[in-house]
């Protein structure tokens, strides 16, 4: 699982592992205790001191140490020849991990580091046992022994994923559910008809407002229907090395040429792309408030006056009539396609022209890697809380997911301090200017965050998802009602 | 006979061989990667960096040059050996072996079912033709051809939902295991491919017992005053059959990989959508291994047709 990069492995196998630390059930966003029972942080936020719970027993009945927790975390934040560790530049603050005894594992930081906790608490970061880790690093790729409350009975490849009861989980009474069934679906009107025929109790991807307003007409309060604003945004990247894009009066006109206002209104029924917003999560702490964000360019209310500075920057810039330029994109209708279909759209109120290159996902990521576009589709979320750390480094100089390379060498020093920063008043403050400089100069152009809307049967009893795919997928307090 | 038959199964191995380099060479010439795609395209991000992707890119031996990955491909296949899944890392054969008996189940039941309805249907509205019986035959069959089968899957599920609350089960039963849990699954996709297929043997049933109504020795039968049964089932069918049952064997070809909107629409786990999935991914052991099951069948359908054509029309014979 830590070498996986995606929440369709991570989610079937959530219930029958367990991490250090989680996003508690009930608790989103604080970090509650998983195995372990405590911790303590030292004064200089350098050391955390993990206390493990005792009596915790792997599938094949032997039992957890802290041995096990450094095995595993030691390939993720020091993945060894041959193991790929796709997070670990979210674990770069760590210095080294320790074992003073069977049940205490202490992290020890380079520097003191907000972002810590909820990185660790990434709904990946499953704890395996050493031995298997010991004899084959690849172990856990063909193998599921886990801590967890559910155990792996079953799997067919391309149908389905059948979990069932660990009589043996150390927490005493748990789980309520006798077992899972996973059922791999790839259509989505598929999905929606499965459930509305009772096949499965809750679809866990996405499904489309309408399908969503068909099953509600047919089952009324046979069904809750849950819309969770998740931590995810699609925005454009610019490839900057491409002309005119390396100038930042053309970068802004396309910015201003958007309405997102009316965009979200456009494109939100059809995709759950609902929510304008910064380079933040628009429910949290960080985000740019309203009146900040009207300063932006793009966002002030009055669109008319934004297109006629847009046009202005053009002329200015040499383009006059506008010009000509491709945006690339994935072969996927929701909601990639759609929003560039109104990005595209709008852009022509400015005179730019916009061929809507569309490329399925093998040749669009190979694009995106590769650099060959001009305007990108860009996707972007979090599977944590959405922290700073790991939503901005993708602004930074070199960053992995920084697919139009740009550096901003302001950004890349606020980056550093923020990272450090653990008043959380002085932090919120910095993070609020890197947001406005990459808004303000257009290194990306935001567009919507996105809402989805999770579908599940009245039965399902004490759940509530989550901002995203990835997290609140144990289940081991979730019970079933009778039918 | 025999010797004809071993000379057709002999050919077969450039035949088989030529698609595979063709298949291999296209999926080289499109862009993607499979090792970009295992890193991740997904919203979540991550990091996908240089080291990772020529690392994961030699683990799974794609850096190896072409004419060697193809040639152990080769090499492979005459051990019996058809390699490893990139995407999954299971064994082609067992990822086969999961798909294809659901696959078969669909392919025969649609084609034994189509064949049972088009033969006689074709057959009436041709010698009564012009009559309501060839009319109403006609919308019939035109319809079939007219309507692609995955969308009649889609109103049927809706149906079935909409009005029973009901939609067929999620998950291949074997027959033998489960036989109503079997049928309850399969049943509608057979009835929608078996329609499509249906009609298409109906409309060539109708026009080559047409054709053949008119040949010399038709007349002659009728003139010798034999009963209408034996003048069409005897003289008239068997003669009319030949184009038939080429659409037969062309359709069973098909189906035996070829569905993968019906199986999308059903959530069928056969080897249609999985020879798609392959291709998305990149996952080229697996799509050349299907190319090359594909190509077998398809050849091997067409030889067990030329076979059936000396046993209809005693003219033809093969040394």
């Amino acid at each position: 699982m830590h070498q996986e990069q995606t929440f369709i492995v991570t989610v079937p196998l959530s219930p029958s592992d367990a991490i250090l630390g989680q996003f508690g059930p009930h608790e989103y966003p604080q970090v509650v205790g998983d195995l372990a029972k405590s911790w303590q942080v030292s004064n200089d936020h350098l050391t955390h001191t993990f206390t493990l719970h005792e009596g915790v027993t792997f599938h094949d009945g032997s039992e957890l140490t802290s041995a096990d927790v450094k095995a595993g975390w030691d390939k993720i934040v020091f993945p060894p020849e041959g193991v790929t560790s796709p997070r670990r530049s979210s674990y770069h603050m760590v210095k080294s991990i320790e074992t003073p005894d069977r049940h205490t594992v202490v992290f020890r930081l380079h520097h003191p580091s907000p972002s810590f906790l909820s990185s660790l608490a990434h709904p990946a970061n499953f704890i395996y046992a050493k031995k298997h880790l010991d004899t084959n690093v690849n172990y856990y790729k063909a193998h599921t022994i886990g801590t967890g409350p559910f155990k792996l009975k079953n799997y067919v490849r391309g149908s389905y994923i059948e979990l069932e009861r660990n009589p043996d989980y150390w927490k005493k009474g748990l789980p309520y559910l006798d077992g899972i069934k996973y059922f791999i679906i790839t259509d989505t009107s598929a999905r929606a008809k499965a459930l509305r025929s009772g096949r499965v109790d809750i679809e866990l991807r996405n499904l489309p407002p309408a399908e969503v307003d068909g099953i509600t007409a047919q089952m009324g309060d046979k069904v809750v229907v849950a819309k969770v604003q998740n931590i995810s945004n699609w925005g454009v990247a610019i490839n900057v090395e491409k002309k005119p894009f390396d100038d930042e009066r053309v970068r802004k006109a396309l910015s201003l040429a958007l309405d997102r206002d009316d965009m979200a209104k456009t494109v939100g029924p059809l995709t759950g792309l609902d929510t304008v917003g910064g380079l933040m999560h628009p429910a949290s702490k960080w985000t740019l408030s309203p009146e900040e964000l009207q300063e932006l360019p793009g966002y002030r209310k009055d669109h008319e006056a934004n297109l006629r500075e847009a046009k202005r920057l053009l002329a200015e810039a040499g383009y006059p009539n506008g010009f000509r330029t491709v945006l690339t994109n994935r072969n996927v209708k929701l909601p990639y396609i759609d929003l560039a279909v109104y990005i595209i759209s709008a852009w022509k109120q400015i005179g730019v022209e916009a061929e809507h290159k569309l490329e399925e996902s093998a040749t669009w990521s190979q694009s995106r890697v590769t650099r060959d576009f001009e305007l990108l589709l860009d996707p972007y979320g979090s599977a944590t809380v959405g922290d700073p750390d790991e939503m901005l480094a993708k602004f930074t100089t070199g960053g992995s997911n920084n697919w139009g390379r740009f550096s901003e060498p302001v950004v890349d020093a606020l980056y550093a301090q923020q990272a450090k920063e653990m008043n959380e008043q002085k932090r919120m403050q910095l993070v609020k200017d890197i947001q406005k400089v990459l808004l303000q100069k257009a290194w990306w152009l935001q567009g919507l965050w996105w809402s989805r809307l999770e579908v599940r049967s009245a039965r399902i009893h004490n759940y509530e998802p989550q901002p995203s795919h990835w997290m609140n997928r144990r289940f081991e307090d979730v019970w079933l009602a009778a039918k | 006979m025999w010797q004809y038959i071993v000379k057709r199964i002999l050919l077969m191995i450039p035949t088989l061989f030529g698609a595979a380099l063709v298949v291999f060479l296209l999926m080289h010439v499109v862009p993607g990667d499979i090792a970009l795609l295992i890193l991740g395209t997904s919203e979540q991000g991550g990091d996908v960096n240089l080291q990772d992707l020529a690392r994961l890119r030699e683990n799974l031996g794609l850096n190896r040059p072409l004419y060697e990955q193809f040639l152990s491909w080769v090499w492979g296949i005459v051990h019996l050996d058809f390699g490893t899944s990139l995407w999954s890392g299971a064994p082609v054969l067992e990822e086969l072996r999961l798909r294809l008996p659901l696959t078969l189940e669909v392919a025969i039941f649609a084609t034994l079912i189509s064949t049972v309805i088009a033969i006689p249907l074709g057959t009436l509205a041709a010698i009564r033709q012009d009559t309501w019986v060839d009319y109403g035959v006609r919308v019939v069959s035109i319809g079939g051809l007219a309507i692609p089968a995955f969308w009649t899957g889609i109103l049927i599920i809706l149906f079935l939902v909409l009005y029973f609350e009901w939609s067929p089960p999620l998950v291949f039963v074997p027959f033998w295991e489960d036989p109503w849990e079997n049928f309850a699954q399969l049943v509608w996709p057979i009835v929608t491919v078996g329609y499509r297929n249906a009609a298409i043997g109906t409309r060539m049933t109708r026009s080559a017992v047409l054709e053949v109504m008119r040949e010399d020795y038709i007349r002659t039968a009728w003139a010798k005053g034999l009963h209408e049964r034996i003048v069409v089932s005897k003289h008239t069918l068997k003669n009319a059959m030949l184009p038939v049952i080429t659409i037969i064997g062309a359709e069973l070809a098909f189906l035996l990989g070829g569905l993968v909107v019906t199986e999308t629409v059903f959530t069928l786990n056969g080897l249609g959508r999985f020879m798609v999935d392959a291709i998305l991914h990149r996952d080229i052991p697996v799509v050349q291994t299907m190319v090359l099951l594909t190509a077998f069948i398809i050849v091997f359908v067409n030889l067990i047709v030329d076979l059936l054509y000396a046993w209809l029309d005693p003219r033809i014979s093969y040394r």
